[in-house]
C-alpha cells in the first residue's frame, strides 16, 4: 500500500502514471509529496509529462472553420481588452497556487495557511490597538464607480448591433462583464456584507476596505493611494482571527495607487478580527514580517 | 522555425501575455489554437462544449500566464496540461465520462496510425507528428491502450483495469512501460527543441 513514507523506488514506479494523471487521489498526493523532496523524481516527471503532451500530436486534426477559428479568437481578444484596460493588475493570476480560490486576484496568494507562532500571538493586540486609533476611511466612491461602470457597459452592449461574429463575440464578451459587474455590485452591498474599513495616518493617506459576503463567503477588497511596493517587494492581505493570520493574497497596486482584489474564503463569522496589509517579499510570506501598512478592524456588519 | 526558436518565441509570448499585452495572447492562439482544439475536441466529444473548452484553456492560459516557468516543462507541456485538464473538466461535470463507451474498450487504437498528413500543418509539425505516431505504432496494442485510456479518456489505472477486466498491477506495469517507451521514442523531439 502506498503512504506517505514510500520509498523512493515505490514512487519512481508511479511517475508514469501520475505524468498521466491517472493515480488516485491519495496515491497522487503520496508520490507527489516525495517528488518535491526528490530532485532525480523531478527531473523524471518532467520528462514523462512532456513526452504525454506530445500524445496530442498523434490525434488527426480536424479542420476548423476558419469563422470557427476567427469567433474564438475574437471572443478572448475582447475579454482580454475589456480585462485589461478595466484593471491591468488584474490580468495576471497568483504565481503560486492559493489554498482557496480567488476569483479576481491582483497578485499571488499564498498557497498555505500561517502557522500560529509566539510572534504572531503576541503581535496580534498591538495591530488590533494600532487600527483603533485610526479614522476610517469610507470608500463609497468605489460602489458608485462601479455601478456607474455597469451602466456605461450596459449601454454599450445596447448600442452593439453588429451582426458580424465578431460584433457577436464582444457582445458576449459585454454581458459577461456586466453580470461580473453586477456580482460586484451584490457583493459589496449584499444583506450580510460585513465591512472593514482600513486606513493609515501615514501619507499619502493609504485606504481601504474589505467587504465580506459572509452568505457566500466572498471577500472583496479595495483600497486606494497604495503606493508602489520597492523593487522585490509586494504588498500582502491578511485576515486577522483570534488565533491566526490568514494571507488572504497578494498585490501591486495600479499605477494610480487603486487595488481591487476578491477572493473566496470561509471564515466562521464572529472569528474575523480585523483585516491588514504588510510590506513583505514578493514571493510572499508564511505570516507577516512587517508592520501593517494599514490596517482595520472589524467595524459594521449588514 | 527551428525548435530551439519556436521555443524561445513560446516563452516570450507567454511572458507578453503576463504583463497583460492581449496581441500576445492572439498570437499565441494563432500558433497553437489547432493543437489545442484537436486535444479538447477528442476528449470532449461534444461539438457544442468543444468551443467554449478551448476559449476556457486559452483564457487560463492567459490568467496565469505569469505563472508559467520555462524550467518546469514547455510552453507546450503547460499549455496541453491545461487543456486536458478543462476538457475532462467538461467531460466529469456531465458524467459523459462515465457513461458513454471509450473506443478502445475492446483493444481498438484510439488513435489511427495511418492517417494522412494534416494540410494545414507547417513542415515542422507534420515531423512532430510523424515522430509521435512512429514511437506509438512502436507499442504493444495492450501498452498503447492503457496510455490512450488514461491520456484521452481521463481514467485513473485502477479504472482502466475495471474497464478492461486487467489485473491493476497488469496495467501499471502495461502504462508504464508505455511511458518509458514513449518518452524515449521522443527524446528526439525535446533534443530538438534545446
Amino acid at each position: 500500500m502506498i503512504n506517505d513514507t514510500m520509498t523512493h523506488d515505490t514512487a519512481r514506479e508511479a511517475l508514469e502514471a501520475l505524468a498521466l494523471d491517472a493515480l488516485d487521489s491519495s496515491e497522487r498526493e503520496a508520490v507527489l509529496a516525495h517528488v518535491q523532496t526528490c530532485a532525480a523524481c523531478t527531473s523524471e516527471l518532467a520528462a514523462l509529462r512532456a513526452a504525454s503532451s506530445e500524445l496530442a500530436l498523434a490525434i488527426q486534426p480536424v479542420p476548423l472553420s476558419p469563422a470557427k477559428r476567427d469567433r474564438i479568437r475574437a471572443r478572448l481578444m475582447a475579454r482580454a481588452a475589456v480585462e485589461h484596460k478595466e484593471n491591468p493588475a488584474m490580468s495576471v493570476e497568483p504565481t503560486i497556487k492559493p489554498d482557496y480560490e480567488v476569483l479576481i486576484p491582483t497578485h499571488p496568494a499564498i498557497d498555505r495557511r500561517p502557522s500560529i507562532t509566539r510572534h504572531w500571538m503576541t503581535s496580534t493586540s498591538s495591530w488590533i490597538a494600532m487600527a483603533a486609533g485610526i479614522v476610517a476611511v469610507a470608500s463609497i466612491t468605489t460602489l458608485l464607480q462601479v455601478s456607474a461602470e455597469r451602466d456605461r457597459l450596459l449601454s454599450k452592449y445596447q448600442n452593439e448591433s453588429v451582426a458580424s461574429y465578431t460584433g457577436s463575440a464582444m457582445m458576449d464578451s459585454l454581458q459577461g462583464v456586466i453580470n461580473e459587474k453586477e456580482r460586484m455590485i451584490t457583493s459589496l452591498t449584499g444583506p450580510q456584507v460585513a465591512v472593514v474599513s482600513l486606513a493609515s495616518s501615514s501619507a499619502p493617506s493609504p485606504n481601504g476596505r474589505m467587504f465580506w459576503d459572509q452568505a457566500v463567503n466572498q471577500w472583496t477588497f479595495i483600497a486606494h493611494n497604495i503606493p508602489r511596493p520597492r523593487p522585490g517587494r509586494a504588498y500582502q492581505l491578511w485576515l486577522v482571527t483570534p488565533s491566526q493570520k490568514i494571507s488572504a493574497g497578494m498585490f501591486t497596486p495600479l499605477a494610480n495607487g487603486d487595488v481591487m482584489m476578491q477572493m473566496r474564503y470561509a471564515l466562521p463569522k464572529d472569528a474575523l478580527q480585523a483585516v491588514a496589509v504588510t510590506d513583505e517579499p514578493a514571493e510572499g510570506s508564511a505570516q507577516p514580517t512587517t508592520t501593517p501598512y494599514i490596517v482595520g478592524t472589524r467595524v459594521a456588519s449588514r | 522555425m527551428p525548435g530551439a526558436e519556436r521555443v524561445a518565441d513560446d516563452v516570450t509570448m507567454i511572458s507578453r501575455m503576463g504583463d497583460g499585452d492581449e496581441q500576445a495572447l492572439g498570437a499565441f492562439y494563432d500558433r497553437w489554437h489547432a493543437l489545442v482544439h484537436a486535444v479538447v475536441q477528442r476528449i470532449v466529444r461534444n461539438a457544442d462544449d468543444v468551443d467554449d473548452v478551448v476559449e476556457d484553456a486559452f483564457w487560463q492560459a492567459w490568467r496565469q500566464a505569469g505563472r508559467y516557468e520555462a524550467g518546469r516543462g514547455s510552453v507546450q507541456t503547460w499549455l496541453l496540461t491545461i487543456a486536458r485538464s478543462r476538457a475532462l473538466d467538461r467531460v466529469r461535470s456531465t458524467n459523459r465520462l462515465r457513461e458513454e463507451p471509450i473506443e478502445g474498450d475492446a483493444g481498438e487504437i484510439v488513435v489511427q496510425l495511418a492517417t494522412e498528413t494534416d494540410p494545414s500543418m507547417d513542415a515542422e509539425s507534420a515531423e512532430r507528428r510523424r515522430v509521435v505516431l512512429a514511437a506509438l505504432a512502436e507499442l504493444p496494442p495492450e501498452q498503447r491502450q492503457a496510455l490512450e485510456l488514461g491520456y484521452y479518456g481521463g481514467l485513473s489505472q485502477s479504472e482502466i483495469a475495471e474497464r478492461t477486466g486487467q489485473p491493476l498491477g497488469t496495467v501499471k506495469t502495461r502504462m508504464r512501460l508505455a511511458m518509458q517507451k514513449l518518452k524515449d521514442g521522443l527524446k528526439v523531439l525535446r533534443e530538438d527543441a534545446r
